[in-house]
């Protein structure tokens, strides 16, 4: 009998990455409906801190310890978590609709001839232990559920803030310790450098708040005063496909179709006028602010909060104001 | 150099998609050519201009053939449709195991597909090619430099904090991200002569696939009800004067959306 809720950890610079937090918390609420146990696994060696941090997260974390999985390869995960998979038959794995997610979950899915739902933005479960996925198509115009065959593990990638993190003191998992036998020829691949993004800002998928301006802001040296914005309020900055095409941004913050899904629990939208292609990128925000000159812009109809002005007075002013309201808080 | 490219004809971000019953979609009839997957043959045509060589698209669909059609007119050699009325239903999984079977023999040294097709969004189909046909692969690549000699790629792929170089043995799968290639524009005259061009067809018995591996019953997932999006509730314009306006908008976002 399959047994088992495994959560993929992803872990970044030592420390364990928010989406991974938030799928064991999920992972938790789901076992206390089934009486399965939580798992985490996470590959990489001088982990012990992360490890360390998960233990109010689950009741067993495996801890392959390897060099040779960071950076990360899908060769070297496959590698790493194929013989665990086998030994303990998990009935779900869960992971993050991230870089290394999306890279990896379909290769692993083909790979244990199981099912894989990618990019859900719910889950749920029976208890007899049957996972339903939700997940948007065409972009968000709909959505579905999603169910697996006999098969097992039930695989499925997460977006970012779906679910909420909650820790469980009580619990303390205990940590396996996996040393693999490795043979590093394996690796067909190798990664030969990494150019870090400039800043210290999440990326646009994993921040709470998204502030973004799109050809509105008629210059790329404006958004300045975005940028002020978004660090007023710990934000991240997107944009639109016309700012990058215009070579003022950079692709990595092109929200929409031929960009990034974020699922940020703000957005709020400057001088964009709400091209289905944009959208359909922040359909699973939780609130959405649009400011604009045009009242009949197509971006007030997937709002929540609605200004109709110029963004060169509104956005200067809500970040003084900001500054104001969010230092009396402290 | 043998390059193919995986091409998908799908609807267009703007045609109208609705849920018709639990278990049906009503689609607009407003295709194109999946948007990453011109990507794709674009990175196909650079390598061949470079090194010489031939762009095979390949396409799983018992309808549509424009994406052929569009790859062809683009500048691709050949075009392969797999068509067999028991596809039906695949999910990404056997559809991957499907086109594998048609790459598995071939003398190839890259293939190409998109990073999502833009219907099911799901970003299956190429890295599970990549493992039917046991070859390294990709995901989501945005710079690409191939050594012909040395066989082998130098590639970019964005992740969360910045961008990674990777170095891959050929032959690769890659998925094409926005930022590699801007497609070209056909030329007139060849979307005249792609709607003419011949199309190679190939059905499951030729793959030596059964159709009892294929289809519906062989999927793993499954869809069992389409849903509207969540609606939101009506947009909240604040009409009072600059700057009480801004005051407001904060107001609310504190206590009424409880997010700051
Ligand atoms: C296949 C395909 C894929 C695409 N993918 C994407 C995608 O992923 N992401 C994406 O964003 N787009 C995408 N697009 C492009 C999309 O269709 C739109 O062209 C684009 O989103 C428009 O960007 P924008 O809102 O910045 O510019 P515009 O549409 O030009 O809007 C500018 C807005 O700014 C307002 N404005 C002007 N001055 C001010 C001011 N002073 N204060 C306040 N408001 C002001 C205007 O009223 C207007 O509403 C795609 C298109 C295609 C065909
Ligand atoms: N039916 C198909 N025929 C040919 N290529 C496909 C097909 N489905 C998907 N692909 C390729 O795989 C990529 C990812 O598709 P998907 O996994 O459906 O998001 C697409 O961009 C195409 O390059």
């Amino acid at each position: 009998m399959p047994n088992g809720i495994w959560v993929l950890v992803e872990h970044q610079d030592g420390k364990v990455k928010k989406i991974s937090l938030e799928l064991l918390s999920a992972g938790i609420e789901f076992s206390k409906k089934t009486g399965q146990e939580v798992g985490a696994v996470l590959l990489g060696s001088g982990l012990e801190e992360a490890v360390n941090s998960l233990t109010p997260y689950a009741d067993k974390i495996y801890w392959i310890n390897d060099t040779l999985f960071i950076p990360y390869t899908s060769e070297a995960y496959l590698a790493g978590i194929v013989p665990l998979v086998k030994e303990h038959q998990p009935s779900i794995l869960l992971g993050g609709a991230t870089s290394t997610g999306k890279d990896l979950f379909p290769r692993l899915a083909m790979h244990l001839q199981t099912g894989y739902v990618p990019d859900c933005t719910g889950l749920s479960i029976e208890e007899n232990g049957k996972l339903t996925a939700l997940r948007p198509l065409f972009g968000g115009k709909v959505f579905a559920e999603v169910g697996f065959s006999e098969v097992r593990p039930q695989m499925a990638t997460v977006r970012n803030n779906v679910f909420l993190i909650k820790e469980h003191p009580d619990r303390s998992a205990q940590i396996i310790s996996i040393t693999p036998s490795m043979d590093s020829s394996l690796l067909k691949k190798k990664v030969v450098g990494f150019e870090k993004a400039e800043g210290t800002k999440l990326d646009i998928t994993e921040a709470d708040i998204v502030v973004a301006a799109g050809r509105g802001i008629k210059a790329p040296e404006h958004f300045k005063l975005i940028e002020d914005l978004a660090d007023v309020l710990n934000a991240s900055v997107g944009t639109t496909r016309a700012t990058v095409d215009e070579g003022w941004r950079d692709l990595k913050d092109q929200i929409g179709k031929s960009g990034k899904n974020i699922s940020a629990k703000l957005y709020m939208a400057f001088g964009i006028s709400g091209a289905i292609h944009h959208v359909l990128g922040i359909g699973t925000c939780k609130t959405v602010v649009a400011v604009d000159t045009d009242p009949n812009a197509l971006i007030f109809n997937y709002a929540d909060y609605g200004i109709v002005g110029d963004l060169f007075q509104i956005v200067p002013a809500l970040t003084e104001e900001l500054k104001k309201v969010l230092a009396a808080d402290r | 150099m043998e390059i193919y490219v995986l091409v998908k004809q799908v609807p267009d971000p703007e045609a109208i998609v609705k849920v018709k019953s639990d278990s049906e979609l009503e689609i607009e009839n407003k295709y194109f050519t999946n948007f990453f997957d011109e990507i794709a043959v674009e990175a196909g045509l650079k390598l061949k201009e470079k090194f010489g060589g031939k762009v095979t698209v390949l396409t799983l669909d018992h309808r549509r053939v424009d994406a052929l059609r569009r790859g062809i007119s683009m500048g691709a050699d050949e075009a392969v449709q797999i068509t067999d009325p028991a596809l039906e239903g695949s999910d990404p999984f056997a559809v991957a195991r499907t086109l594998s079977a048609y790459l598995q023999n071939k003398p190839f040294d890259l293939i190409f597909t998109g990073r999502q097709a833009m219907d099911d969004d799901a970003g299956i189909v190429g890295p599970a090619v990549a493992e039917c046909l046991g070859i390294p692969h990709i995901h989501s690549i945005i710079g690409l430099e191939v050594d012909a000699q040395k066989k082998e790629a130098r590639v970019v792929r964005e992740v969360e904090n910045g961008k990674e170089v990777l170095i891959c043995p050929l032959p690769a799968l890659f998925t094409c991200q926005k930022g590699l290639h801007s497609p070209r524009i056909p030329l007139v005259m060849n979307v005249m002569k792609a709607m003419k061009a011949q199309i190679k067809k190939v059905d499951l018995a030729s793959l030596g696939l059964s159709p009892t591996e294929v289809g519906a019953q062989a999927s793993t997932i499954k869809i069992q009800k389409y849903l509207p999006p969540p609606k939101r509730p009506p947009v909240k314009i604040i009409k009072e004067d600059f700057p009480e306006n801004v005051k407001t908008l904060i107001k609310l976002l504190r206590e009424e959306a409880k997010v700051i």
